[in-house]
């Protein structure tokens, strides 16, 4: 157990024991390998489980809309960026969420490890950094893999590494590997190709989509109680998952989250399907910074985008 | 345990296709309150309209095509067989359409489905019907059908009321009820309004006030949720057992066959084991989400 | 018993694939899925595990036409779909076979489902065990001969090294094999080795859970309220863990029309949605904790209560894809030790 998971339980376990929260919301380790799964707990007990791992695939900012109560909260960078971004959207108050700033060295891809080493997730038997390599051991044999081959392509790109808005700040370290070319390299790919080509990819990608509505309950920018799937006076589209009902979902879930989204890579992390929808989350928050010189989450006080209006934006799109 | 004989189930499929709605045609569109309509139907295929026939309690499912489907009771008796009725409170997408049907319309329709009112085990008791607002729908079904037997019931009392004298529905049926003799009426509305002379009270109290013996007989509660919690408490209170009151449920349905789970509660499917339930099987319910 | 080689199974495949529409494992999108066989891909051979969507999806599928409607002049006029090609699912698991068996219990009681009924009857399973089951795997913990069980298929293929050996299940497994070409007669060594491999597969499950105590204490878990709240505290409500276990069989029916003219289809629902239960004015199931309940008593207690049977057969897809890592054998566990109490 690393010094900032031991400093990250004796926190939490010191912010129960007080009252200073209802609850402790963190990772704790999951029941298969190479996974962390939500620890929600009242119980100051429960807390020494908490760790601070490369498999912490969720944002938990997600549980805050439904907790009642003060919440402590672990927060990385994206994480706590997405509860300002909460905040700014008077879905919480400052006052009910005590976060806590852990650090990031990036979330190792799965994916990537699985296509790097051609075996399946539990056919490794263990994945460790090692300085700023990732090492996987597989039959007693190691092999090595630099940082940027194996983080997330939200970490490498990551511009807020250390949370910006935290109540106590366990460490201040980023990822082990910052590549923002990298980072990019699947929406480049899409950018450079002719539109047909585009749709005919992305036609296929939803072929693929069910319908299970993951990447939007994970989400934490979406909250809406009723989601405009379900309103059907008039209805918006259909609830078959044809390829082109689930194209539509997902562009307007996408420009609903403008502004919102810190591209935690949460959406895409738990399509079971694999659709790569970071590359259109990620593609979003690019015009969004383009056209509005806006961050998600960067400013507790300010308002959401898509409720303000500054005098100099551009109005050519209006003729 | 799953039920197994399914021969008088498969009566009335289209094609043997348990989905497959038949066509009927709208006859008559009646305004009972200013969100709820009553339907009056025939099927289209004259066999079916000589043949068909259902008991009291039982729902079908009636569709607009484009639109969808909706769970609706018969609320005809089957001793009044020209025609057919079903009644409709305006709440969503496929209500809002079937409101603004005219006659001639043609609706699809599946049934009949679900179980019915024991009509063999009232038979001799005093009976109680207890409504609130469209819930008389499925109780006017019996209630017709048992005054159409007289002979084979002892006294007959009905107990029925809505928020307000706009509210009330089937307003003809009560009228007739009034007016019949073997028949103890009594309409209440739940709070005084201008121009009305009858009863003012909400149903449970004004049943309360009513006091029906249990002694041989049986309560028919039918109503919105929040009715039937409190009903069934005055019944028991007046000592009527938990076999001697029944109901029907309402629940969220679909398929009505028992098959796309949305009306499961425990190891019972509302559509294929209900909607009539007497009180002591809704008490042995393995969970009280309904 | 017969056999064929590995790599001269896509032999085997084309003669069937003449009379049936086959269906193989296939990775589209780096996902593995029941996909119709191209012809001449055996890739399979060296990734296939198990799919992501179950083979529930070729009898009760995401999106199937129950009837088109047409408004003519004399009114409504519908047509029901015409029937299909016999086909022929290819590598369907003993976990994803035995669901199905599961499924036809509901779709034959009271009502016949005939859309999904009639896809069973005009399918053929070809079973393959399992050589290689995934750590989230626990089908040997619910009493049934687990990764290479050949109880619901017609022809079970099992992995001994080089060959698959084909026991033939039923009367329609026996005919199709007796019209295939190109097998060879199964030795004594090859019966011996089909019969380690299977040892080996039930080796190879390591996660487990002990059915006994959880069928005589897990009902009673479902007063504990405060249980299943903490239970249920990090579960999203999506419906990966439904749509796609194989023996889930929610679905919603919805129609799609323009001008008068189009059809009605179902679809997979969940009863882990928020507004699965909704009706107008209430909403049963509206607090989280008591859809995470439904879903797993409705597996555990009240489909045995039905038809005597638990409706999960350890596929481990819940556990293995749930994006926050719920985990079922951990909650059966837990609700099964903390089932008489009151407190989580």
């Amino acid at each position: 157990m690393s010094e900032t998971e031991k400093k990250l339980r004796e926190e939490a376990k010191a912010l129960l024991e007080q009252g200073r929260v209802d609850y402790i919301v963190g990772y704790e380790p999951g029941s298969l390998k190479f996974t962390t799964t939500p620890l929600i707990t009242k119980d100051k007990d429960d807390v020494d489980r908490l760790v601070i791992s490369p498999f912490m695939t969720n944002n938990l900012s997600v549980f805050l809309t439904e907790l009642e109560g003060k919440v402590g909260i672990v927060a990385r960078g994206c994480d706590s960026r997405s509860i300002v971004s909460l905040i700014q959207d008077k879905q919480l108050t400052r006052d009910n969420v005590f976060i806590i700033g852990v650090p990031c060295a990036g979330v190792i891809d799965m994916g990537k490890i699985e296509r790097l080493t051609g075996k399946d997730r539990d056919e490794i038997d263990n994945i460790a950094w090692e300085g700023d390599k990732a090492v996987a051991t597989i039959g007693g044999n190691k092999k090595e893999f630099a940082a940027k081959e194996v983080i997330m392509d939200d970490c490498l790109g990551c511009d807020t590494p250390i949370p910006q808005e935290y109540d106590i700040l366990l460490e201040a370290a980023g990822p082990l590997a910052c590549d923002k070319e990298l980072s990019r390299r699947r929406i480049k790919e899409l950018e450079e190709m002719p539109p047909e080509k585009r749709w005919e990819f992305w036609k296929n990608e939803f072929g693929r989509c069910i319908r299970c509505y993951a990447c939007r309950q994970v989400c934490p920018a979406c909250f809406c109680k009723r989601c405009f799937v379900e309103e059907t006076e008039p209805p918006w589209l259909s609830p078959l998952p044809r390829w082109q009902d689930n194209l539509i979902f997902q562009m307007t879930r996408i420009i609903h989250v403008a502004g919102r989204c810190t591209d935690c890579g949460a959406c895409e992390l738990a399509c079971p399907v694999r659709i790569p929808l970071r590359s259109l989350s990620k593609k979003m928050e690019e015009i969004v910074e383009e056209l509005f010189h806006y961050k998600a989450g960067a400013d507790k006080a300010a308002p959401p985008l898509m409720a303000s209006y500054e005098a100099e934006e551009a109005e050519d799109f209006i003729r | 345990m799953a039920i197994s004989d399914i021969s008088h189930r498969q009566k009335y499929l289209a094609e043997g296709n348990v989905y497959l709605p038949h066509i009927v045609v709208i006859e008559k569109i009646i305004e009972e309150t200013p969100t709820v309509m009553t339907f009056h139907f025939n099927f289209k295929d004259k066999k079916l309209r000589e043949e068909f026939t259902f008991a009291s309690g039982q729902f079908g499912e009636y569709s607009i095509f484009g639109i969808g489907e909706a769970t609706f009771c018969i609320s005809s008796s089957p001793t009044r067989r020209d025609h057919l009725e079903f009644a409709v409170q305006r709440v969503g997408t496929v209500t809002n359409a079937l409101h603004r049907l005219g006659v001639g319309a043609e609706i699809g329709f599946r049934g009949p489905f679900g179980n019915s009112f024991p009509l063999g085990e009232l038979k001799g008791k005093n009976l109680v019907f207890v409504g609130g607002g469209i819930g008389l729908a499925p109780l006017r079904s019996l209630i017709w059908n048992v005054l159409d037997n007289r002979a084979k019931y002892g006294e007959i009392q009905i107990i029925y009321g809505a928020r307000s004298p706009r509210d009330l529905c089937f307003k003809y049926d009560l009228e007739a009820w009034g007016k019949d003799k073997t028949v103890k009426m009594t309409t209440t509305i739940d709070r005084a309004a201008e121009g009305w002379t009858g009863n003012v009270g909400v149903v449970p109290k004004v049943l309360e006030q009513a006091a029906p013996s249990p002694k041989s007989a049986a309560a028919i509660v039918c109503g919105p949720p929040i009715m039937i919690r409190y009903t069934f408490p005055v019944l028991e209170k007046l000592g009527f057992k938990p076999e001697q009151m029944l109901t029907t449920l309402e629940k969220r349905m679909k398929c009505g066959i028992g098959k796309c789970g949305r009306c499961n509660i425990g190891d019972i499917y509302v559509c294929r084991d209900g909607p009539v339930f007497s009180f002591a099987q809704i008490k042995g319910f393995f969970s009280d989400e309904y | 018993m017969k056999k064929v080689a590995k790599k001269e199974i896509y032999k085997i495949l084309s003669q069937w694939r003449k009379d049936f529409t086959v269906f193989a494992p296939s990775r589209e999108g780096g996902v593995a899925g029941m996909a119709v066989w191209d012809g001449k891909d055996t890739g399979f051979l060296d990734w296939y595990r198990n799919t992501v969507v179950p083979p529930k999806n070729s009898f009760l599928l995401n999106m199937e036409k129950l009837f088109d409607f047409h408004k003519e002049n004399d009114g409504y006029k519908l047509a029901v779909p015409a029937p299909e090609k016999p086909r022929l699912i290819f590598g369907i698991r003993p976990c994803d076979a035995k669901a199905m068996a599961m499924i036809d219990m509901v779709f034959k009681d009271t009502y016949e489902d005939s859309y999904y009924l009639s896809k069973r009857r005009n399918t053929l399973l070809v079973g393959l065990g399992c050589t290689n089951p995934y750590d989230s795997c626990f089908c040997t913990s619910l009493g049934f001969d687990g990764p290479t069980d050949s109880a619901d298929v017609d022809l079970m293929l099992i992995d001994s090294g080089e060959d698959f050996l084909i026991e033939e299940v039923t009367d329609r497994g026996k005919e199709l094999m007796a019209k295939t070409k190109g097998t060879a007669e199964a030795t004594q060594n090859d019966e011996n080795k089909a019969k380690k491999a299977k040892e080996a597969a039930v080796q190879k499950v390591t996660r487990k859970i002990d059915i006994k105590e959880i069928k005589e204490k897990f009902p009673a878990s479902f007063e504990n309220e405060a249980l299943w709240e903490s239970l249920a505290a990090k579960c999203v409500s999506c419906g990966i863990c439904t749509f796609l276990c194989p023996t889930c069989y929610c679905f919603d029916i919805n129609d799609e029309a323009s001008r008068g003219n189009g059809a009605r289809y179902r679809n997979w629902d969940s009863c882990s949605f928020p507004l699965y239960t909704k009706m107008p004015m209430e909403n049963p199931r509206e607090e989280k904790w008591r859809r995470v309940r439904q879903k797993v008593h409705h597996k555990y207690t009240f489909y045995p209560k039905l038809f005597d049977i638990i409706a999960c057969t350890g596929c481990g897809r819940c556990i293995r894809l749930c994006p926050v890592n719920w985990d079922i054998t951990q909650t059966l566990t837990k609700a099964s030790a903390k089932a008489t109490g009151t407190e989580k």
